[in-house]
């Protein structure tokens, strides 16, 4: 027998030692008794008649003879030998995306790859190497070609799941370039398969798959985002679910906004298909919502009972989804005009609204027109649009924005599309309009007033990257000032020319990078993680206005508060690198405010909240993770080199290229010698280890035979059966 | 045995009938000098001693004795038993003759009867070394036993001896009759002491039957632990006394609480044996002390003696009312 460590059996010198002990002479204890009479006789029967009594320290001795010789085998560890399974050099790329915390195999997918990569390692041939891999959203280097395997298989116990979308060809290219350093490797791969990215091309060495995981349901969110609602008034959620799996599922849709359950539907959700869902309303103006939380629970016991269809779903990471809704921003209008009460008093009620006003003769390059975030023209167009969003009320003249062709007398008004946002709680019917200029319907517009024959009477759209809309007659032209609708259709347009409802807090991946603004006087921003963990993230040099942070590898929502910043919050930009500038104290609009409104001709930016901590959440929202089907493994071991030789696959030996324990061949040595089948050295511990404490019980049971007898025997009396008859 | 201060037990000796101990009025007027100075009252007190006086001893085969017992009724003053007929021949008691079978046959026959006569009951205490061990001692429930045989055989007008086996002799003391010699008794028994060196039971023994007055009855107190017991069990049924053998071993000898390696010492001897104690060389001691007692039964059987093993935490109650009773030693 074969061992690791043979100098270990010099323990076996303990075995004199034993022998002594008991080759020394017996000390007695010294006891007076009546008379030796019996005692005599007794020795002289158990002499004669029981010599077993004599080799009871006999087999003490023998056992603890034996336990010597096991503990000393122990230590010299010896193993047995036995052909190879895996290659000498091992790349462990374990999948650690967000489907590998599926359940469906238990207790889940990635401890259960994990347990089949460690169990697998028992292949590796003596002498080979591990290296492994964790294929999250991006692969990282666990353990590097190390021989430890107890190491490795300790890394590999030690890998946890993200909550990224895996990317499994990237770690694929890295397992290649790991296993391209030796002649004889190999890329274990334990993963489910399910909607990889592969890489292109071939991989350096054979791939073996470990697939875990069974044909699984999954419902998911895969879409979140919360918009403005168009009065500006409140929010909306827009929601998008899908079943993943290939049964009908009956999912709740639960919203909580700022941890207040605020909404609760019912789906039926098809199999394959999404479901979108859009609820309005999740918060008003007095109690704005700042975070959003929807999540995908079990249904009411109640709606499954009248027949709607059972679902199970073995993935919960995706039923979860969190939208941060955007602070309400203070935006500035600049109306250029002769002046219309109406229209002034409309725009003064808009929230969150400052309205600027300037006559059309003092209108210029002075008036800075970029720095209103809506310009409203009123019977009157510049010769050059401004670059933001404009509203041309009744242009005089044919321009960008539309083709004037005259004026026409009491329009009527074509058929509405009451679902468009513009015309949410906008009722028309009543409308007449007394005057309005005939315009052509652009091509980059979208009619919202259509007319019956003299062009539209208002329509919108996006002009060369800009929101612009035209209103073909002046208010007071008509009765619209006079009727409810004026101020809804006003607050409509200008929400969606402002686009309070196409900026949204849009999630972040896991695991993808975030940069984040660092505020005018902040030293650098912390970042508190949805577990409550904290990282401070000092602003890399001097006056850095940004910082990366790049553990967003947990969903959830991430508040940034500045580091000594007093009165400014940083805010999350995206991935883009852009920093989020300071607001310039904007210069005086115009030198003719508008005296209806009375608002100010210098207007300074408030922020809304300059305390708020800054919040962005990181959602999964996406369809290929939460599609955890598993994956044919054929696809990805294809992309593996061929198995050479004998190493690898359980093929036979002498056809290989790999040589003999020691230095593994180089490929170009294929064939140029008679490799030696690499062997897998399995240690025999734990046979000797159960049987060393075998060999214990069983020397403390000879020793204790006495109590032992002693307790049965008490029992039997317990239990009512007649103790041993004595006198 | 304690020394008592006032032997209260005797003190209400009125009420014990008629076959109280003369003594207790003499204890009771402040004569307390028969009481042993080492006697104690815990084991005979007055409801034991009332007991003890409804036993007698139950004797297996009549006996020759030198005087009357009182143990039967002699109402008539003559026994009553009837034994047997004779032929008439001259000279006997017309008394004596059945005048119905004479009326019936027409030839004289006389009745037998039998006679009672009082037995000598012979203590034989053994007074070695080996019987101070135990826990009670086998000497003192030794003594305890012969007091209660004794007291029961004064009680029945019989005539008591006590010996004490020591060395290769036995010391015989006087000789008592009468129950109110009991406290007599009480002191003999007490004043017994252990021998000094070793005991050599079969030449005491054979020293006591060369003493006995005649038949009788015998009671040998023993731990017979002696290589030749059962010799002497066997010579002394052979002197034609009825022999009753009260085997004393102590709690200790019957389950010895050793264990390990050991050296055993022997208390008379001083010699020593080597022994390894477990559970199964207990088990082989147990066994072998069985088939000792077995062995020293069966002797005493073929013999027609009574062989009684009573370990020396035995209450005398029991060993008087159960055991002795049992074995119809005592009836």
């Amino acid at each position: 027998m074969p061992f690791l460590t043979p100098l270990a059996l010099a323990g076996l010198a303990f075995v004199p030692v034993v022998l002594a002990m008991y080759l020394l002479k017996l000390r007695r204890d010294r006891a007076v008794v009546s008379s030796t009479l019996l005692w005599q006789r007794l020795v002289t029967d158990v002499e004669a008649n029981a010599p077993w009594q004599r080799l009871r320290r006999s087999l003490l001795l023998l056992l603890q003879l034996l336990l010597v010789v096991i503990l000393a085998m122990l230590a010299a560890r010896p193993f047995a030998e036995r052909p190879a399974g895996l290659a000498r050099d091992l790349v462990v790329v374990i999948d650690t995306s967000a489907s590998m915390r599926a359940t469906d195999v238990a207790p889940s997918r990635l401890d259960s790859a994990k347990a089949q990569a460690i169990d697998a390692l028992r292949d590796l041939p003596a002498g080979g190497s591990v290296s492994v891999i964790a294929a999250g959203g991006t692969a990282s280097v666990v353990v590097n070609a190390t021989g430890d395997v107890a190491h490795a298989r300790e890394a590999i116990r030690g890998i946890r799941a993200s909550a990224n979308v895996g990317d499994l060809g990237d770690a694929l290219r890295l397992a290649s370039a790991l296993a391209a350093r030796s002649g004889d490797a190999q890329i274990l791969v334990a993963t489910d398969a399910a909607a990889p990215t592969l890489p292109e091309g071939t991989l350096r060495a054979p791939v073996k798959v470990l697939r875990v995981g069974r044909a699984a349901d999954n419902q998911a969110i895969v879409a979140l985002a919360v918009r403005t609602a168009p009065s500006g008034l409140s929010h909306s959620a827009f929601i998008s679910a899908a079943n993943l799996g290939l049964k009908m599922a009956t999912r709740r849709v639960e919203l909580y906004a700022d941890g207040a359950l605020r909404e609760v539907r019912t789906l039926v959700l098809d199999p394959q298909r999404r479901t979108d869902l859009s609820i309005d309303d999740i918060d008003d103006v007095a109690h704005p919502a700042s975070v959003v939380e929807v999540r995908l629970t079990s249904p009411d016991p109640a709606a499954l009972a009248s027949g709607a269809p059972a679902s199970t779903d073995d993935l919960a990471l995706d039923d979860t989804a969190w939208a941060v809704v955007p602070p309400a921003a203070l935006h500035r209008i600049l109306l250029v005009g002769p002046g219309d009460p109406y229209l002034e008093t409309a725009l003064t009620y808009l929230p969150e609204t400052e309205l600027y006003g300037v006559k059309p003769d003092d209108y210029g390059p002075a008036t800075h027109p970029e720095k209103f975030d809506l310009v409203i023209f009123e019977g009157w167009l510049p010769d050059a649009l401004p670059a933001g969003p404009v509203l041309a009320i009744a242009p005089p003249t044919t321009s960008p924005l539309g083709v004037v062709s005259g004026t026409t007398e009491n329009p009527a008004i074509g058929r509405l599309d009451a679902s468009d946002p513009v015309l949410r709680y906008v009722d028309l019917s009543t409308l007449h309009v007394a005057q309005a200029q005939k315009l052509e319907l652009p091509t980059w517009a979208r009619a919202l007033i259509p007319g019956t024959g003299a062009g539209p009477l208002l329509y919108s759209g996006t002009l060369g990257g800009r929101p612009a809309a035209v209103l073909a007659f002046l208010p007071r032209q008509s009765d619209l000032p006079l009727q409810v609708a004026f101020p809804i259709l006003l607050a409509n347009l200008t929400g969606e020319l402002l686009g309070g409802s196409q900026t949204p807090a849009d999630a972040v991946a896991p695991g993808a990078p975030v940069t984040l603004a660092i505020p005018v006087g902040a030293s650098g921003v912390r970042v508190t993680r949805p577990d409550g963990t904290t990282d401070e993230l000092p602003a890399p040099t001097t006056g850095a206005a940004s910082v990366t942070f790049a553990r967003t590898d947990e969903l959830g929502v991430y508040v940034v508060t500045p580091i000594g910043g007093p009165n400014a919050s940083a805010t999350p930009s995206g991935t883009d690198g852009a920093s989020a500038s300071t607001p310039a104290t904007p210069a005086p609009a115009s030198q003719a405010a508008s005296a209806s409104t009375g608002a100010s001709t210098a207007p300074t930016f408030r922020p809304a909240d300059p305390a708020a901590p800054a919040r962005f959440a990181v959602d999964l929202l996406s369809v290929d993770e939460s599609s955890i089907a598993p994956g044919d493994p054929a696809k990805i071991e294809r992309l593996g080199a061929p198995a050479a030789g004998a190493s690898g696959q359980g093929a036979s030996a002498g056809q290989g290229a790999s040589a003999g324990q020691g230095a593994p061949a180089s490929p170009t040595s294929s064939g140029t010698a008679a490799p030696a089948q690499a062997q897998s050295r399995d240690e025999l511990w734990v046979p000797i280890v159960v049987l060393a404490l075998a060999v214990i019980l069983l020397e403390w049971l000879v020793y204790e035979r006495d109590t032992v007898i002693r307790l049965r025997r008490a029992a039997a009396a317990r239990l009512g059966r007649a103790p041993r008859p004595q006198r | 045995m304690s020394a008592p201060s006032t032997p209260e037990p005797l003190a209400s000796g009125e009420a014990a009938g008629a076959a109280h101990p003369t003594a207790a009025h003499g204890t009771r007027h402040g004569t307390g000098a028969l009481l042993p100075s080492d006697m104690d009252p815990t084991v005979f007190d007055e409801g034991f001693l009332r007991q003890l006086e409804r036993l007698g001893l139950l004797m297996k085969q009549p006996v020759r004795g030198g005087l009357k017992g009182g143990r039967r009724s002699t109402k008539h003053g003559q026994s009553v038993e009837f034994s047997d007929y004779r032929d008439y021949a001259l000279g006997d008691d017309l008394r004596q003759l059945d005048w119905n079978v004479y009326a019936r046959l027409e030839r004289l026959f006389v009745k037998l009867f039998v006679e009672e006569e009082d037995v000598t009951v012979t203590l034989l205490v053994d007074a070695s070394p080996s019987m101070a061990f135990g826990r009670p001692e086998k000497l003192l429930f030794a003594k305890r036993a012969a007091a209660a045989l004794g007291y029961i055989a004064l009680a029945g007008e019989d005539r008591v001896v006590v010996s004490a086996l020591s060395g290769r002799t036995a010391r015989r003391q006087a000789s008592l009759r009468g129950s109110g010699r009991v406290f007599r008794l009480l002191s003999l028994l007490s004043g017994i002491r252990l021998a000094d060196g070793p005991t050599d039971l079969l030449a005491a023994a054979r020293h006591a039957g060369t003493m006995l007055p005649g038949r009788g009855v015998v009671v040998l107190i023993s731990d017979l632990l002696d290589p030749a017991a059962d010799r002497a069990v066997r010579e002394l049924a052979a002197q034609g006394s009825e022999l009753v053998v009260l085997h004393v071993l102590s709690p200790d000898e019957l389950d010895p609480p050793l264990q390990g390696d050991l050296r055993l010492v022997d208390s008379e001897t001083g010699e020593g044996v080597d022994v390894t104690v477990d559970l199964a060389t207990l088990d082989a001691y147990k066994a072998r002390l069985a088939a000792w007692q077995d062995g020293l039964a069966t002797v005493a059987a073929k013999r027609r003696a009574s062989y009684a093993p009573v370990p020396s935490d035995l209450p005398l109650a029991d060993l008087v009312f159960a055991e002795l009773r049992r074995r119809r030693v005592v009836g």
